[in-house]
């Protein structure tokens, strides 16, 4: 019971940052139709910003958080400016081919740029664990999970409570009508992807100071935000919070009590039975926000 | 006013409009008639800005508009309710009339206008909160009108407003029509019912692969033997 709780803990630090990544990526393909596959190379960059703030430039780490998800939503902005906005009469695959180009350059440029060997980032919080009862806990995953859950809210009331965001919705929906209300679909598309994009680039800064900092750390992340959105249902908001934190579930569950060295398997197990049993996602289609 | 004089407007390499002049006057309803691909909704997708023409001129009120995005035509006063509806089916109805005035900034005007909507269509009222989508297809129609009312325009569009709908409610919706006219507007109006079209308009132009072959009056055009043979069900309809 008591190691169930504690990974009830750990599960729900790690689900709130799946559920950054997945409501970002689900959010870009429903605005734009793009499968991004740069989505786990910005997780990357997020990380990887920090580790240079932080270590390198010496700047204060929250400030460096906010600031590496803010480059986060530059690179995503300029990704989109430059990639997609020129591609967009084009077919899905030509888009797709170019999105999985970008993934590959980026992510060597970050083997370029920062070697080969994993980074670790400094973190103000103490080494030594919270404990309550029978529960454990770093404070810097404290940290992590609140900010991420403030970072799930802040977005929600922007798309909800917002003319910017209602813009953003009805953009999702049918963007021709949109256009004839007023609304410059171009601006939304490129905003829709720096949003997107600082999502992920906040989940990877947030999770840098976690784990280690490497390379490579794009690759899984990236699958794993693709599984996310299809536990939800692609373009489907709600549907990739929840589908995030069933992910962290799993893989915490599954790692637990089953095998460590399956953990990142059992999330992918999961998807096939999702896909096999209820190929909607999670989330009945009709609830979507979008 | 709005002029349109030798527009030619191409998807890809197939030509849309060969060529289209039209007008519409200050406080003028005119209707666009004609079959299938005849390019009348072609027509008031280039004049919202949703297409660009090849060739030709658009101006309103004097001022060349043809190029202008959708956002700068609605600007100048010129409202596009899309074939279809098209509603916002996610948001509610309340989000879908906000949505046709985001370009306005003046919060009481908006709020009354949105008072008008409500007075005028009781229906979207019980049902602000409610999602779009979930409106019966006549609601959803009044709610596409009014949404595009809500941007306060000089000029509506209407394309199709009747299609699709019961009897009773293409009674209703003509109804609008007349009311939006008398309140002063310019309006533009497709509608494959011609014979609605034709009594309800001050002047209208049958149009054919993209040309228009015919103008005049809505009587004059009713009365030209070629239109009631195509359009208005032909000696059955004479007789």
């Amino acid at each position: 019971m008591d190691q169930a709780l504690q990974h009830l803990v750990n599960g729900t630090v790690l689900g709130g940052t799946y559920a950054l990544l997945g409501i970002g990526l689900t959010l870009i393909f429903g605005v734009m139709r793009v499968v991004n596959f740069t989505h786990g190379e910005l997780y990357a960059f997020g990380a990887y910003m920090v580790y240079a703030l932080v270590s390198l430039l010496g700047i204060n780490f929250y400030l460096s958080l906010l600031l590496a998800a803010l480059l986060g939503a530059a690179l995503g902005a300029a990704i989109e400016l430059l990639l997609l906005r020129p591609l967009r009469r084009a077919d899905i695959d030509s888009v797709m081919l170019v999105m999985i180009g970008a993934a590959l350059v980026l992510q060597n440029a970050e083997m370029w740029g920062w070697g080969g060997v994993a980074k670790l980032v400094p973190s103000p919080f103490a080494g030594t664990p919270l404990v309550v009862g029978p529960i454990s806990v770093m404070p810097l995953r404290i940290f992590v999970l609140l900010v991420a859950c403030a970072l799930l809210l802040g977005f929600w009331l922007l798309l909800d409570r917002t003319r910017a965001g209602t813009a953003m919705r009805a953009t999702f929906q049918d963007a021709e009508a949109a256009a004839l209300m007023g609304v410059r679909v171009g601006w939304v598309n490129t905003a829709t992807f720096a949003i997107g994009s600082g999502l992920a680039a906040a989940a990877g800064a947030l999770l840098g100071p976690v784990f280690m900092v490497s390379p490579t750390m794009g690759d899984l992340v990236g699958l794993k935000a693709f599984a996310i959105v299809i536990l939800g249902g692609l373009g489907n908001l709600p549907g990739a919070a929840i589908g995030g934190f069933a992910l962290g579930y799993i893989e915490e569950f599954g790692g637990g009590y089953v095998s460590t060295e399956y953990r990142d398997a059992f999330g992918f197990l999961l998807i096939i039975l999702v896909l096999a049993i209820r190929p909607q996602g999670l989330v009945a289609p009709r609830e979507r926000v979008g | 006013m709005l002029r349109l004089e030798e527009v030619e407007v191409a998807y890809g390499r197939v030509a849309a409009l060969r060529g289209i002049s039209l007008e519409v006057r200050e406080g003028e309803l005119v209707s666009l008639i004609g079959a299938n691909g005849a390019g009348k909704s072609t027509t008031l997708k280039t004049v919202s800005g949703l297409l660009k023409p090849a060739a030709g001129r658009v101006t309103w009120d004097g001022q060349p508009i043809a190029g202008l995005s959708p956002r700068e035509i609605l600007r100048r006063g010129i409202a596009h309710c899309p074939e279809g509806r098209r509603v916002f089916p996610h948001l509610s109805v309340r989000e879908n009339l906000m949505m046709g005035a985001l370009l306005r900034r003046d919060a009481a005007g908006i709020a009354q206008d949105l008072d008008a909507m409500y007075a005028r269509f009781p229906r979207l009222q019980e049902r602000a909160g409610q999602a779009a989508g979930t409106l019966s297809g006549g609601e959803q129609q009044m709610l596409a009108i009014a949404r595009a009312l809500m941007s306060r325009p000089r000029l509506v569009m209407f394309d199709e407003p009747s299609l699709g709908l019961a009897p009773a409610l293409v009674q209703q919706v003509f109804e609008i029509v007349q009311e939006v006219r008398r309140q002063g507007l310019m309006v533009l109006m497709v509608e494959q019912n011609a014979l609605a079209a034709l009594g309800l308009c001050d002047r209208a132009y049958l149009l054919e692969t993209g040309r228009v072959v015919r103008a005049g009056s809505g009587p004059a055009l009713m009365a030209s033997a070629d239109v009631r043979e195509a359009y208005l069900g032909g000696r059955a309809f004479a007789a």
